[in-house]
C-alpha cells in the first residue's frame, strides 16, 4: 500500500472539500478502500475519514418512507425493526452482504460505492489490462475466467459483474441518494459501463452520499430478497433478485410488482419488462415463471457464465412464488 | 523465551478417568489458545526485526530479462533488495528421502519462470507496509516462452509413466472384455489447496554461524536439515522453533523458497528478519493437491461381484519437480477382485510442484473407485450398501496378507443404522421436500498406517509433576494432549501434573507429522520413556538405603495419583515428591525410543531427517489400514443446482483412539474439508496466463460454518497392537477419504445426474 | 512521502501511544508493535475473520481498519476478554469444552466473533450461529463444536 496522508473530516463541509482535492478518497467503512489499496487498485494520496461525523448514521422509518444515514452501518439496517416490517427485501438483501463483520463496519452509503470483484480488476501486479482501471488499456477478463462475470449490461470495453446487494433492493423499491445539492434515482446514480467503465456512478468531485431514502409501498412491505451462491454464506451471489409484490383484493391478480436482479449485471438491474408482464394477471407459476424468463432480454455470455442465463430468471421466478404463497 | 511451558489448566472439566490414554481430556494447550496468549511461531517480538516480502513471477514460462529495482531501492525504510542476482549464494540440499542434491547450489529466487507465481524478488524493509510498498516498485521484463497451463492443454501430452506405480494381477483387460456387466467412467479432481489459516513465514535469525528458525513446521528436524545444507554450517547449529502450528494439512513439512529467502537476507544483513506470505502467495508458493484425471472400469457378475478392475490415472505434476499422487492406492485394495490392472502417469505443466494435502493419494483414489461401484450398484439394481459388502475383501486383495484389523464391516452396520439407511428409497430422484431434491449415498474410505520410529524424553521433576520433551508438533491434532495422557498414564500422576515441550530441534529428535503417524509414534516414543523413568522411580525407592521403602524389601511399587505404595497396601504411603527428596534426587530422566536396538547415531539422524525409514504398512504377516464409511443426506434445490450437505453420519476404525474427544475432532475436521472438496474447491487457472486467478480466499471456496450440519462420528476400532505400541491407527487423514464419492453418489440418488467432475458446482446440475 | 503521526489507542481498556504511517492497518499496529499477537492474521483482506476484535463493543475486522480510524474508539482484543482474575468468559470456557478448534489459530476471531454474535442477538438457534458465525473461516473444521460452543455459552449468558 502507498503511504497516505490521513485526515479526519469533522463536518460535512469540511469532508466534501478535503474530498474534493486531487488524490483524496472517502473513508467511510474501509471494506473497500482498504482492501483495494492493499491490492494496489486504490492509491489515495490523502484518505479522508468520515467515520467520527455525527449525525450522518440516522435511520429512520415509517409506512411512507424510509431514509437512511450514509453512514448507517449495514447490519444496524439490516436488524432495524422498521426496515424489517416495512422493507423486508433490504433487512434481508444486508444481512445475506458479506459477514457480520463486514456488515458492523460497512456503511450503507460507502456499500452504494463498492467496487467490483472481477479478478482482474483486482490485480493490477499480474494483469495490467483493465478499462475500469486504467482507461483504454483493454480487458483482461473478456477471454478469460468469466464465471463470475456479468451477462446483462456489459460492453465491449467491461463485463465486470456489480457486486452489491443492498442496492439491488433500492432499484427495486425506487430508492434515491442524496449527494447534497443533488438527488438522484439509485438506478441512475449507478453507470452502465458502455466506453466508460472507470466510471460507475454518477458523483461529482466535491458530492458525498449523504443519505438514502426508499419510498413506502405495499409492494416493499411484501418483498423479499433471494441470494443463490455455492457458499451458503459469505460470499458473492451467483445470482439474486429482489422482488416486491402487492395483489389485488382478490388475492391472486398482481396489482404491483417490483423486480431487481443482482450478481448477472454491470449495475443493480431492475427487470421492468418481468413487471410488466406480470401486472394484472393472476399470479401462476406457469405464467411467473415464462415472465421471468424476460428478466435475461439482451444478456450476453461470455462462456462459463453462460449458466447465469438459466439460473437468474429461476431465481426471479421462486422469489416472486414464495411472496405469493405468503398471502 | 520460546520454551513453551503447558500446565494443564482445565481440571474443571476433567475426571479422574480423563488422565489415562482414552480420555477424553480436554486439550492441555487450550487455555493459551482461547485467551491469545499463545505465540505462534512467527509472532515472536526481536530487537532490530526486518521485514521481508517476496516478489513474483507475473509469467507461466520463460525467462527474467531484467528486474529494475532502483525505485524500491530508493524508497523509505528500504534495507536491502534481493534478485537472483544479489542473493548470497546458497547450497543445493537433499530431498526428503536424503537423496543429494542434484545441483551445487540452489536459487530460490528464480532466473527461469516455470510457472506464474514463482519467486524472483525480495524486498527487506524496516517496515511491513515499507516493504510491501517498495515490492511494488519493482519492474520486471520478461522473454515469455508458451505455457503448458494444465492437464487438458493440448501441448500437456500423456505424460510420464510411473513403473511403480503399476499394479497388476490376474488378467484384467480379459476379464473385463469376458464380464456380464461393464462400468466404464472418468473421474476428476482438480487442484485442491491446504489453505492453512495461518500463512506460511518465518522469522530468522543468525548470531554467529548459528540459525534460529521461527517458522510453523510440521517437521522440525527435516526443515533444520535443509537449512543446514543450504548454508552449509553443522545441523546441530540450526534451531528450529515452532510452538504452535495454526494448521498444516500436508503443506508445512518442508522449507521452501521463501523460507531460504528469509534466512539469507538475515545473513546479509545480519538482522533477524521475518518474512510472511500473503494470501495469494500461498496459493502459489507451495504445493496443493495435484488435479488428478483416472478412469474406472469394472467387469462384473450380474450378482454385482466383480470381476475385475481396470484403473488409469495421471496427476499433473511441475516443469521442474516430480509429484506422484499414488491414484491406485484405494483402487487395489477396498474390494476383493480375481483381476485387476493399474497404471499411472504424471503430465508435466507450469505450476508449482504439487504437494501433499490431507489423505494425497487415497482422497483421489477413492473417489474413483467409490463412485464407480456406485455406478456399478445402480447398474445391477444393487442397494449400494450391499455392493459394497457383496465384494467385501477379506484380506488385502495386493498384498494377499491379513489385515492386521478391518472394522469396515462394522463401520457400515452402525453408520447404517445411525443414517437409517434402509429407509433409503432406491430410486434416483424419489426423495423430496418441496424444492429441495433429497439424496442419500454411501462411501467408504481408508488410509494406510504409516509408522516410523521414534524417541522422547521423559522427566519426574521434584515436585513430583512429570516432563516430556520431543521436537515433535501440535499444529490441532492434539499431540500436547496425548502424550500428557500417556505420560500420566505410565508414571502414575494426573494429567494435570504433566508438562509436554514440543516444538523445538533441541528437545528430543521426532519424524515428519504427516501421514497420520505421529500420534502412533510418539505414544509410542513417550511410553517407553515414561515406562523407564517410572522403573528408575520404583528402582530406587525400593534400592536406594535412604527410601522409606528400603525396608520393605518390595520387589516392585504401584506409583497410582502421584505416590507411591505397595501393591500388597503394606507400608509407606509416600508422594513421588517425598521419595524423590529422601533419596536426595532433583529428577530423574529417561530417554526413550523405539528404533531398533543397535541403531547408530547416523541411523537416527536418517530416521529423523528423512523419511526414508518409514516402515511399511504391509512390512511382515500383515496390512494395515485405518477404515471408515460415510452416510451423507444432500438437499439439492431443483432449480437453483445448489447443492447443500444436509446430514452426515461416518463410522470410522483408527484403532485405539488416545483421546477420543480430540480424535473426533480431527474426523469431523477431515470429513468438512471433504465437503469443501466435493462441493466449493477449484484452483481456477486463466489459460492464456498459466496462472491461479482465485487465489484468495474470497474466491478459493472453503467451507464456512453455515455450509456444515452437525456431523455425527462413530469409533468402531479396536486396538492394533500390529500397528503401534498402544494400539491406535492413524486418524487425521482418515476421515477426509470417501466423504467426496459419497457425496457425488447422494447428488447421483437425489438428481439422477452422475457428476464426475468435482467439485460439483450448480452449473453441473442445472 | 512517509508520514509518521502519534496516535492514541485504547485497547483492553490500556492506552497505548504509538508513532505509526496513517497507512497502518490496526492489526499490523496490535501484531507488530503492540506483542499482542492474540489477533491473527489470516488473509488481510476480510476474508477469513481471524482478525476480528470488537470496537466500541462491536465485531469488525482489524485488517481492513486503519489504526488511526479508532482512535479514541474502545478496541477489545481476545487478550483483554477474560477478567481481570483470569476467569474465563464463558465463550472461552465453552470452546474449551466443547473442543471447537484445533489449530487454535482462528480461534481467537472466532470468540471474538461468537461473543458478539449472542450479544446482538443472532445465536437463537443452531441454523442462526451457523449464518452469523460464518464470516470466521476454520480450515481444521471445527464448526460443529464451535457452533455447540455458542449454543452453551448463550445459554450461560442469559441464565
Amino acid at each position: 500500500m502507498r503511504d497516505f496522508s490521513y485526515v479526519r473530516a469533522n463536518s460535512i463541509e469540511a469532508a466534501r472539500k478535503a474530498a474534493a482535492l486531487p488524490g483524496a478518497m472517502l473513508l467511510a467503512g474501509g471494506t473497500t478502500l482498504v482492501d483495494l489499496a492493499k491490492c494496489g487498485v486504490a492509491q489515495p494520496e490523502t484518505v479522508v475519514d468520515i467515520t467520527h461525523l455525527k449525525g450522518l448514521d440516522t435511520i429512520s422509518v415509517d409506512a411512507s418512507h424510509a431514509t437512511l444515514g450514509a453512514l448507517a452501518k449495514m447490519s444496524h439496517v439490516a436488524d432495524h425493526a422498521g426496515i424489517k416490517s416495512h422493507f423486508p427485501a433490504v433487512s434481508e438483501a444486508l444481512w445475506q452482504a458479506a459477514s457480520a463483520q463486514l456488515r458492523n463496519m460497512a456503511t450503507v452509503g460507502g456499500n452504494l460505492m463498492q467496487r467490483t470483484r472481477c479478478p482482474y480488476f483486482r490485480d493490477p501486479s499480474n494483469f495490467s489490462a483493465c478499462n475500469k482501471r486504467e482507461p483504454g488499456s483493454g480487458c483482461s477478463a473478456i477471454g478469460g475466467v468469466t464465471r463470475g462475470h456479468a451477462v446483462l449490461g456489459t460492453s465491449q470495453a467491461c463485463i465486470a459483474m456489480y457486486p452489491g446487494d443492498l442496492a439491488t433492493a433500492l432499484v427495486a423499491f425506487d430508492a434515491t441518494v442524496h449527494l447534497g445539492q443533488r438527488v438522484l434515482k439509485v438506478d441512475d446514480f449507478f453507470l452502465l459501463p458502455g466506453d466508460t467503465p472507470e466510471r460507475e456512478h454518477d458523483i461529482r468531485a466535491g458530492e458525498m452520499i449523504t443519505a438514502i431514502e426508499i419510498p413506502g409501498s405495499a409492494a416493499a412491505r411484501r418483498s423479499t430478497y433471494l441470494k443463490v451462491r455455492d457458499r451458503q454464506s459469505y460470499e458473492f451471489a451467483a445470482a439474486r433478485a429482489a422482488v416486491g409484490l402487492e395483489l389485488e383484493a382478490d388475492g391472486r391478480t398482481i396489482r404491483d410488482l417490483r423486480v431487481a436482479l443482482g450478481g448477472v449485471a454491470t449495475k443493480p438491474w431492475r427487470a421492468r419488462a418481468v413487471e410488466e408482464a406480470l401486472k394484472g394477471k393472476v399470479l401462476d407459476e406457469d405464467t411467473v415463471r415464462k415472465a421471468s424468463g424476460l428478466a435475461m432480454e439482451g444478456a450476453v455470455d461470455h462462456g462459463a457464465n453462460h449458466y447465469k442465463i438459466e439460473l437468474a430468471p429461476r431465481v426471479v421466478a421462486r422469489a416472486i412464488l414464495k411472496l405469493g404463497e405468503t398471502a | 523465551m520460546t520454551v513453551h511451558n503447558i500446565r494443564h489448566a482445565d481440571s474443571r472439566h476433567g475426571d479422574a478417568s480423563d488422565g489415562a490414554v482414552g480420555g477424553r481430556l480436554s486439550r492441555v494447550d487450550g487455555p493459551a489458545k482461547i485467551t491469545g496468549a499463545a505465540k505462534y511461531a512467527f509472532e515472536q517480538q526481536l530487537d532490530g526485526l526486518a521485514h521481508a516480502v517476496m516478489v513474483e513471477a507475473t509469467i507461466a514460462a520463460g525467462t527474467v530479462r531484467a528486474i529494475d529495482t532502483r525505485a524500491a531501492e530508493t524508497t523509505p525504510g528500504v534495507l536491502l533488495v534481493l534478485t537472483p542476482d544479489t542473493i548470497m549464494e546458497i547450497k543445493g540440499a537433499s530431498d526428503w528421502l536424503g537423496n543429494p542434491p542434484t545441483q551445487k547450489t540452489y536459487s530460490p529466487l528464480a532466473r527461469t519462470v516455470t510457472y506464474s507465481g514463482q519467486h524472483i524478488a525480495a524486498v527487506v524493509a524496516e517496515t511491513f507496509e515499507q516493504a510491501v510498498a517498495a515490492a511494488a516498485l519493482i519492474e520486471v521484463s520478461y522473454d515469455e516462452t508458451p505455457a503448458i497451463v494444465d492437464l487438458s492443454d493440448p501441448k500437456a501430452g500423456d505424460g510420464i509413466p510411473i513403473d511403480a506405480m503399476t499394479k497388476e494381477w490376474g488378467d484384467a483387460e480379459a476379464a473385463f472384455a469376458a464380464a456380464p456387466v461393464r462400468i466404464c467412467a472418468a473421474y476428476n479432481t482438480q487442484r485442491e489447496y491446504q489453505a492453512a489459516m495461518e500463512p506460511h513465514g518465518l522469522i530468522a535469525r543468525w548470531q554467529g554461524e548459528e540459525l534460529t528458525i521461527w517458522e510453523p513446521s510440521q517437521w522440525l528436524d527435516g526443515m533444520a536439515r535443509t537449512y543446514a545444507e543450504w548454508f552449509g554450517v553443522p545441523f546441530e547449529n540450526v534451531r528450529l522453533v515452532s510452538p504452535y502450528i495454526g494448521g498444516g494439512f500436508g503443506s508445512k513439512a518442508l522449507a521452501l523458497a521463501h523460507s531460504a529467502v528469509a534466512a539469507a537476507s538475515a545473513k546479509m544483513l545480519g538482522r533477524p528478519v521475518k518474512l510472511v506470505l500473503t494470501r495469494p502467495q500461498n496459493f502459489t508458493s507451495y504445493g496443493g493437491r495435484a488435479a488428478t484425471r483416472q478412469t474406472v472400469t469394472i467387469g462384473a457378475g450380474r450378482d454385482g461381484k466383480i470381476q475385475s478392475i481396470v484403473h488409469r490415472g495421471v496427476n499433473e505434476t511441475a516443469v521442474d519437480g516430480m509429484w506422484v499422487e499414488p491414484l491406485a492406492s484405494v483402487t487395489s485394495i477396498m474390494y476383493a477382485t480375481p483381476n485387476f490392472s493399474s497404471k499411472q502417469n504424471v503430465v508435466r505443466v507450469n505450476t508449482v510442484v504439487p504437494g501433499a494435502k490431507r489423505a494425497p493419494g487415497e482422497n483421489p483414489s477413492a473417489f474413483g473407485i467409490e463412485c464407480a461401484i456406485d455406478e456399478l450398484a445402480h447398474e445391477v439394481g444393487i442397494d449400494p450398501l450391499e455392493i459394497r459388502l457383496r465384494n467385501y475383501a477379506e484380506q488385502d486383495p495386493e498384498a494377499k496378507k491379513a489385515w492386521s484389523t478391518r472394522q469396515l464391516r462394522e463401520a457400515f452396520a452402525s453408520g447404517a443404522e445411525r443414517f437409517g439407511w434402509s429407509k433409503r428409497s432406491p430410486k434416483p430422484r424419489s426423495m423430496r421436500d418441496g424444492h429441495q431434491l433429497i439424496g442419500w449415498g454411501v462411501a467408504a474410505g481408508t488410509y494406510p498406517v504409516r509408522r516410523a520410529y521414534g524417541e522422547a524424553i521423559v522427566r519426574i521433576l521434584a515436585d513430583g509433576s512429570v516432563e516430556v520433551e520431543s521436537s515433535s508438533i501440535d499444529m490441532g491434532q492434539g499431540t500436547y494432549t496425548i502424550l500428557a495422557q500417556t505420560a500420566a498414564e505410565t508414571v502414575g500422576v494426573a494429567a494435570d501434573d504433566v508438562v509436554v515441550k514440543l516444538g523445538d530441534s533441541r528437545y528430543a529428535r521426532a519424524g515428519v507429522a504427516g501421514g497420520s503417524r505421529l500420534a502412533g509414534v510418539m505414544t509410542g516414543a513417550v511410553y517407553k520413556a515414561a515406562t523407564s523413568a517410572l522403573d528408575q522411580l520404583v528402582g530406587l525407592a525400593i534400592s536406594d538405603p535412604r527410601s522409606p521403602f528400603h525396608a520393605l524389601q518390595a520387589n516392585t511399587l504401584v506409583v497410582a495419583n502421584g505416590r507411591l505404595r505397595s501393591p500388597r497396601g503394606d507400608g509407606p504411603d509416600v508422594s513421588i515428591a517425598e521419595l524423590l527428596a529422601s533419596v536426595g534426587r532433583d529428577r530423574i530422566e529417561a530417554a526413550g525410543d523405539t528404533m531398533p536396538a543397535n541403531s547408530t547415531a547416523e541411523d537416527r539422524y536418517k530416521n529423523y531427517t528423512t523419511i526414508a525409514t518409514s516402515i511399511p504398512h504391509t512390512e511382515g504377516n500383515y496390512s494395515r489400514h485405518s477404515w471408515c464409511a460415510h452416510f451423507i443426506e444432500v438437499r439439492v434445490d431443483e432449480d437453483f443446482g445448489t447443492v447443500r450437505v444436509s446430514r452426515v453420519v461416518s463410522a470410522l476404525d483408527s484403532g485405539r483412539l488416545y483421546n477420543p474427544k480430540l480424535a473426533e475432532s480431527q474426523w469431523k475436521g477431515g470429513i468438512i474439508m471433504g465437503i469443501g472438496q466435493a462441493l466449493l474447491e477449484e484452483g481456477i487457472v486463466d489459460r492464456r496466463h498459466g496462472r491461479i486467478v482465485n487465489n484468495n480466499l474470497a474466491d478459493y471456496l472453503v467451507p464456512t460454518n453455515a455450509d456444515i450440519p452437525d456431523i455425527e462420528v462413530i469409533s468402531v476400532g479396536i486396538p492394533d497392537l500390529h500397528s503401534s505400541v498402544l494400539g491406535g491407527k492413524g486418524v487425521g487423514e482418515l476421515a477426509i477419504v470417501g466423504v467426496a464419492p459419497a457425496i457425488a453418489n447422494a447428488v447421483f440418488h437425489a438428481t439422477g445426474k452422475r457428476v464426475r467432475d468435482l467439485p460439483i458446482t450448480l452449473e453441473k446440475l442445472i | 512521502m512517509t508520514s509518521q503521526t502519534t496516535i492514541h489507542l485504547t485497547i483492553n481498556g490500556r492506552d497505548h501511544s504509538l508513532n505509526v504511517e496513517p497507512r497502518v492497518t490496526l492489526l499490523d499496529a496490535l501484531r507488530d508493535r503492540l506483542d499482542l499477537t492474540g489477533t491473527k492474521k489470516g488473509c488481510d483482506h476480510g476474508q477469513c475473520g481471524a482478525c476480528t476484535v470488537h470496537v466500541d463493543g462491536e465485531r469488525v475486522l482489524a485488517c481492513l481498519t486503519l489504526a488511526a480510524q479508532v482512535e479514541g474508539r474502545e478496541i477489545t482484543t481476545i487478550e483483554g476478554l477474560a477478567g481481570a482474575d483470569g476467569t474465563l468468559d464463558a465463550v472461552q470456557a465453552a470452546f474449551l469444552e466443547q473442543d471447537a478448534f484445533q489449530c487454535g489459530y482462528c480461534t481467537p476471531g472466532q470468540i471474538m466473533s461468537a461473543v458478539a454474535c449472542i450479544r446482538e442477538g443472532h445465536a437463537n438457534s443452531d441454523d442462526e450461529i451457523r449464518e452469523y458465525m460464518a464470516g470466521n473461516l476454520c480450515r481444521c473444521g471445527a464448526y460443529p463444536n464451535i457452533v455447540a460452543a455458542v449454543r452453551q455459552a448463550a445459554l450461560e449468558v442469559v441464565s
